[in-house]
């Protein structure tokens, strides 16, 4: 155990100039930095970086199931393979998976299972590894973030992406996007992932106190913020693809251009 | 290359043999030539050091964590460094997920060896109090995607790890441990810089740095640890017999070309920048 | 040594149409919302209320008579029956071999389909009736360029051997790309294939499971080609690539003193 520095909680999480204690505003989201097919042995393959937490995605599939009795005749399995690196905590984790990621895993597949197709490729199975290398909360988050951005990447028909993002509340206030330490000192944090081809709720769990009246308003501050999550997956999965066609048009001016409308 | 398949196809065996003889690599690189190594490093804010090393498109990520714990009896002034390894299931097709396999635990062990002989973790510095206490270096590799030669990039994934290492540095006062404010970097932790360097063999042809086709269908390697002039660690693996004769070539080329990777890759240039 | 022929499939000509929109879009997005005048194709789906059309996949927009598709740029191989694809044999019994063809499933190939019909006719004892029943032609390891003579969701796909260009390959090399960029490979009636072909002076066939085999005078030739057809994969979805990649061979073979 690191005896030396603590991992203590401090007294307030805001600082004095009224910004949380990295310098955001409520309402503010941390950096986020999103990059597909990085992974060049996977089918589909994403990386995202949010704040500190360093996340990979990669998909395999559709693909013969391991064991064969898990294989479903009449229709395709999602599995999703949460985990950990030892290095992404304070407190060294134990190689081995744990109950908490098992549990992620779940809630991640569930969460991907309404956009796929599954019932068109019975008795394979898709399959979702997500490693964290860093983690600063938010993670599961995070990992429905790029799973999602992962299985377009991988080809996958899919009828919308899924975005993901925590609202919670800290010293009294409402925030976005809780930090590692926010998420731990903080009185309530509610992980909010939502399926954009009917805009429906696809994941939500919630641990703490609040009166009706906060959860609505919790639920309409989500809703605000992952448009700006899902804006960020469009971007990243469509920039690779138009920088290349920018790039070889410009040295193709001649050629005449079609279809830029 | 063919997609990655756990059977190799004749002709691609065939192919890579019969350019092999001729000195021909499929990318372009001769017998004794590295692919490109890239080199991040102190990239985990949670680990008290980080590398994310690429062999061409092989990646490993290793991060540093620590612990204070008893020392062993008999090295009562001494800290712990340990390696470990994990071939995520992200990395290839061809990993499966579970505990580790006889292949990342051959890994983490050649990795560990080449380390641990050479005179580079100063395991004397780790020491807070004898007897008591001493610090427990883990070094934790996960490979991202797998191309070929986990070990040498391993390697130097582990060893660049190590020199970006920041550990609070800790005194043992009266009310137990206390922190003095002050890290222990890399240049304190770190003395020799050894690498591993792995040949591939196919036949009587030997080869340096196996891309995993390579590897898929050579007899077998040979890892070889050096510092600058010291040979500390030997691992052969896989089905291939080596003459004497070619050990010892092997042996020179290892310092040889050991000695300008040295130089190349600079790897004090990661040195932690915390005060 | 065998000359090989591209295996050049309509089917696929949708990625050529220089007509088809360089409009990329990804899963979810919102095609069109004017449902009277436009019916869901390929790669779309109409939403539960049906007001939109929205995109299932990464890929570029296509507008096809009143219909909209979408034209994958990622994707996984789905074996039709009449297919040319490459095999591997990873695996074989007495009965049948198991050939991984980059699909879901594993295909069969049964021995009576390795064999010509009607060659045993007259004979008795011949050697083709032995190989009927047995798994003794080819090995594990294996190349062999076969035809999906069935395939459909719930059963393995039925392979074959017999026919034009269909067989072992001995010699060369197999690479692969992404499937869905094999028409871009290919070219619009093949035009890309044979400029390939031509400069590189390399035998090349390609198959739709996203295989490509290729054979050429020395390492040189073939590792331009192979890099010239990661090239193509890679800017799959720009315009005018044909002039371009022309344009870059011609250059990297003066780059690297290649005739």
């Amino acid at each position: 155990m690191p005896l030396i520095i603590k991992d203590e909680y401090p007294e307030t999480l805001f600082r004095e100039d009224g910004k949380r204690l990295d310098g955001r505003d409520n309402n503010e989201l941390r950096p986020i930095k999103m990059e597909v097919g990085i992974i060049k042995n996977a089918d589909g393959s994403a990386y995202l970086e949010w704040g500190n937490n360093k996340i990979f995605a990669a998909v395999y599939g559709p693909r013969e199931v391991h064991p064969h009795h898990l294989a479903k005749p009449d229709k395709g399995i999602l599995r999703v393979f949460y985990r950990m690196a030892t290095f992404s905590v304070f407190d060294r984790k134990r190689p081995a998976p744990g109950r908490r990621e098992k549990e992620i895993s779940m809630i991640v597949a569930d969460c991907l299972e309404p956009v796929l197709f599954l019932e068109l490729y019975p008795g394979t199975s898709f399959e979702v590894f997500i490693e964290v290398m860093d983690a600063d909360g938010g993670t599961r988050c995070a990992s429905i973030t790029v799973a999602a951005l992962a299985l377009a990447d991988a080809g996958i028909p899919m009828k919308s992406l899924v975005s993901a993002i925590a609202v919670g509340k800290i010293d009294g206030k409402k925030v976005i996007d809780l930090s590692g330490i926010e998420d731990k000192a903080g009185e309530a944090d509610l992980p909010i992932a939502i399926t954009w081809y009917n805009e429906e709720i696809s994941l939500l769990q919630f641990d703490g106190d609040m009166d009706l009246n906060e959860m609505n308003e919790f639920l309409d501050l989500a809703k605000e913020f992952l448009k700006s999550i899902h804006n960020i997956q469009l971007d990243t999965l469509k920039s690779k693809y138009i920088k290349l066609q920018e790039k070889t048009s410009k040295n193709k001016k001649d050629e005449d251009k079609k279809g830029d409308k | 290359m063919m997609d990655v398949k756990r059977i190799i196809s004749k002709i691609e065996k065939d192919y890579i043999i019969s350019n092999l003889r001729k000195e021909e690599r499929i990318d372009n690189r001769g017998l004794w030539e590295y692919r490109e190594f890239r080199i991040k490093s102190d990239i985990i804010s949670s680990a008290e050091g980080s590398a994310d090393v690429s062999l061409g498109d092989t990646r490993i990520i290793t991060g540093l964590k620590y612990e204070v714990g008893e020392p062993f009896p008999d090295l009562p002034n001494e800290g712990v460094c340990t390696v470990m390894a994990e071939l995520l299931p992200i990395a290839s097709p061809l990993f499966e997920r579970g505990p580790p396999d006889e292949q990342s635990i051959e890994l983490a062990r050649v990795v560990d060896r080449g380390i641990r002989h050479a005179d580079c973790v100063q395991t004397k510095k780790l020491c807070i109090k004898e007897n008591e206490a001493v610090y427990i270096l883990f070094v934790d590799m996960y490979v991202i995607n797998y191309d070929g030669n986990l070990i040498d990039a391993g390697g130097v994934s582990a060893l660049t790890t190590l020199i970006s290492a920041h550990i609070p540095e800790g005194i043992m006062g009266d009310n137990g441990l206390e922190w003095t404010g002050k890290y222990l970097t890399g240049e304190i932790i770190v003395n020799e810089l050894p690498l591993v360097l792995t040949y591939g063999k196919i036949d009587d042809i030997i080869f340096l740095d196996p891309s995993l086709p390579e590897e898929l269908v050579c007899d077998g390697k040979i890892s070889i640890s050096a510092t600058e002039d010291k040979i500390t660690s030997i691992q052969k693996s896989g089905a291939a017999t080596f003459s004497i004769d070619e050990i010892k070539m092997l042996g020179n080329k290892t310092l040889e070309i050991g000695s300008k990777l040295r130089k190349k890759l600079n790897l004090l240039q990661y040195l932690s920048k915390i005060e | 040594m065998e000359d090989d022929e591209e295996s050049v499939e309509d089917e696929f000509e949708d990625f050529e149409d220089e007509e088809v929109s360089r409009e990329v879009v990804v899963p979810g997005e919102i095609l069109t919302e004017d449902v009277k005048n436009f019916l869901p194709g390929r790669g779309t789906i109409l939403n539960k209320e049906k007001t939109k059309i929205i995109s299932l996949n990464i890929g570029l927009k296509q507008i096809k008579k009143n219909y909209i598709n979408v034209i994958p740029l990622r994707g996984f191989y789905t074996p039709h029956p009449g297919d040319k694809v490459i095999a591997l044999i990873v695996d074989k019994n007495p009965v049948k071999y198991k050939c991984d063809i980059n699909a879901k499933d594993f295909g069969q190939l049964k021995p009576k389909n390795t064999v010509k019909r009607g060659k045993t006719r007259g004979f008795r004892g011949g050697s083709a009736v032995q190989d009927e029943i047995s798994t003794e032609k080819f090995d594990i390891g294996d190349i062999l360029v076969v035809k999906v003579l069935s395939a459909d969701r719930l059963n393995k796909p039925e392979l074959t051997t017999v026919g034009k260009y269909l067989g072992k390959k001995t010699g060369g090399i197999v690479i692969s790309v992404d499937p869905p960029k094999i028409p871009r490979v290919i070219g619009r009636n093949g035009s890309m294939i044979k400029m390939l072909k031509n400069l590189t002076k390399c035998n090349i066939f390609v198959t739709q499971n996203g295989r490509i085999w290729l054979k050429g005078e020395d390492i040189a030739h073939e590792r331009l080609l192979i890099e010239s057809i990661y090239k193509i994969a890679s800017e799959a979805h720009t315009v005018g690539l044909t002039d371009r990649m022309q344009e870059f061979i011609i250059n990297e073979k003066k780059k690297r003193g290649i005739e």
